[in-house]
């Protein structure tokens, strides 16, 4: 794997900005180009919660019936394991900021665990919801709940990717960009926070 | 070779646009990139006008018309369709120059040459369900309105499926502009643009479902696959062509990282140094 351009500065530079109050205070974590990505998907999912509301509303018995069709303990075991696999991922970029590598490799392949955990119960619950007879188009409400679900998924495989690009910065002496960890970490967070939302939407509204 | 080369370049006039135009032309070292920029800005709209106003095949119909209905429609944009896609097909070819220009962005970047090679590829296949597949089978259907209704349903389909529900061939696209952007070490585009186009490629998955439904958000009319994506589209679009233009704007034709413009070279050596200006003002 190559590095990611544009790394900026080092653990040790960043290591400083984290005694330093002033310098911690003016610090972004991460690049500030991913802070615009989180601002791009922030306004798209927004834009796709609100089709979602506009349409339960229109229609609110047919959402509450299929609604109830979904299992909201499975549901807050996603919410729990990637809520936990956020604080591994934080974890890391203390221990990194500390300079204590091995810790943040751990915290690291930690997170990787958790994603893993919560992709194989998305499948699972999917697989369960097929054999029940509710797909993707047997209703409204189902077409947005693979939907939501799954453009969510596709954010956590690309998560992965990002992940693998933390775990590589961090393996080496010869690399180790605090930004760049902090930056995948960024990203991370942001799955999880369009989570929490998908979450109260699908499972908990009523 | 350009009058630039040549070492004999007079100094840009200051007179009508006409002799700005020709001063560039003969003696701009940039001219061949503006041309392409310029081409990109003049297709994008002409585009933007021959589909949305004169054609009026956008924003989409209803993939639930009836037969009736759908020949009806037809009719009601006979000489839309037939004039306007008309010049589509006179400026189509205007797509290799535009192709080029945006893969000259990825040569001027630190990385492999696949991918300005990859995404000159998949973009001119794009062509096909992005612009000319339609075009045709509008036509087709215009031309000769007394056809069976059950044919001109068939046209209908064939037209918007083609152009709608194949959007996913620029995911790729997007992706390698993605990731070029983020391994560059020449600075050509700033990593926001990257991660912008990640967006935009997740947008271009959105749109699979038009295959499955007739009606609703997820059609190819819908809210979520069609306007949405659109405002990621005309914000992606026009994003690349400022960042393109300042690209241009700032090209050395060297190998190493772009120097940023005048401007902004000044204003940072200024940031640099805040005592000297203190002083100046004191």
């Amino acid at each position: 794997m190559t590095d990611v351009a544009g790394a900026g500065p080092g653990p040790r530079e960043l290591r400083l900005a984290a005694v330093d109050p002033d310098a911690a205070r003016d610090h972004v974590p991460g690049q500030p180009d991913m802070w615009a990505f989180v601002l791009f998907e922030a306004f798209l999912f927004t834009a796709y919660f609100t089709v979602y509301m506009v349409c339960r509303v229109q229609d609110p018995e047919l959402y509450l019936r299929s609604q109830a069709q979904l299992d909201l303990r499975i549901g807050a075991f996603n919410t729990l394991v990637l809520l936990t696999s956020s604080w591994s991922v934080a974890r890391c970029v203390q221990s990194a900021r500390e300079g204590e590598f091995r810790s943040a490799l751990t915290n690291a392949f930690l997170t990787l665990a958790f994603g893993l955990v919560f992709l194989v119960s998305k499948v699972l619950e999917w697989a369960h919801e097929i054999e029940k007879g509710f797909g993707f188009s047997s209703d409204e409400f189902f077409s947005f709940y693979y939907f939501l679900t799954a453009m969510h998924f596709l954010h956590l495989l690309i998560g992965f990717v990002v992940l693998g690009v933390v775990v590589h910065q961090l393996w080496s002496p010869a690399r180790r960009s605090q930004e760049l960890v902090e930056t995948g970490a960024t990203y991370w967070h942001t799955v999880d926070f369009l989570w929490v939302i998908i979450f109260a939407l699908l499972y908990v509204m009523r | 070779m350009s009058g630039a080369e040549s070492g004999t370049v007079p100094a840009r006039p200051s007179g009508s646009l006409l002799r700005k135009i020709a001063w560039h032309w003969r003696h701009d070292e940039k001219r061949e990139l503006w041309i392409g920029w310029w081409t990109l800005v003049v297709f994008y709209n002409l585009y933007g006008l021959l589909f949305f106003v004169v054609a009026r095949t956008q924003p989409p119909p209803s993939p639930s018309l009836a037969p009736a209905e759908i020949v009806q429609w037809f009719d009601d944009r006979h000489h839309g369709l037939i004039y306007g896609y008309a010049i589509v097909f006179i400026v189509g070819g205007a797509t290799a120059i535009m192709n080029a220009t945006l893969a000259y962005t990825m040569r001027r970047m630190s990385v492999s040459r696949a991918f300005a090679y990859s995404y000159l590829v998949i973009y001119a296949l794009a062509t096909l369900p992005g612009m000319l597949l339609m075009g045709v089978t509008c036509t087709v259907a215009a031309m000769r309105p007394d056809r069976d209704p059950a044919l001109m349903s068939w046209l209908y389909d064939l037209a918007f499926l083609s152009f709608e529900g194949t959007m996913g061939v620029f995911l790729i696209g997007s992706l390698i502009w993605m990731v070029a952007v983020l391994l560059d070490e020449n600075r050509v585009f700033p990593k926001w643009f990257g991660y912008l186009s990640l967006c935009n490629a997740l947008t271009e998955v959105v749109i699979a479902p038009a295959w499955i439904f007739k009606d609703g958000v997820f059609a190819w009319d819908g809210a979520i696959a069609w306007w949405i994506d659109m405002v990621v589209f005309v914000t992606y679009t026009t994003v690349f062509l400022t960042l393109i233009r300042r690209l241009i704007l700032r090209e050395d034709f060297g190998t190493g990282v772009l120097p940023d413009l005048p401007s902004e070279r000044e204003a940072a050596e200024a940031a640099r140094e805040p005592s000297g200006l203190l002083g100046t003002a004191g």
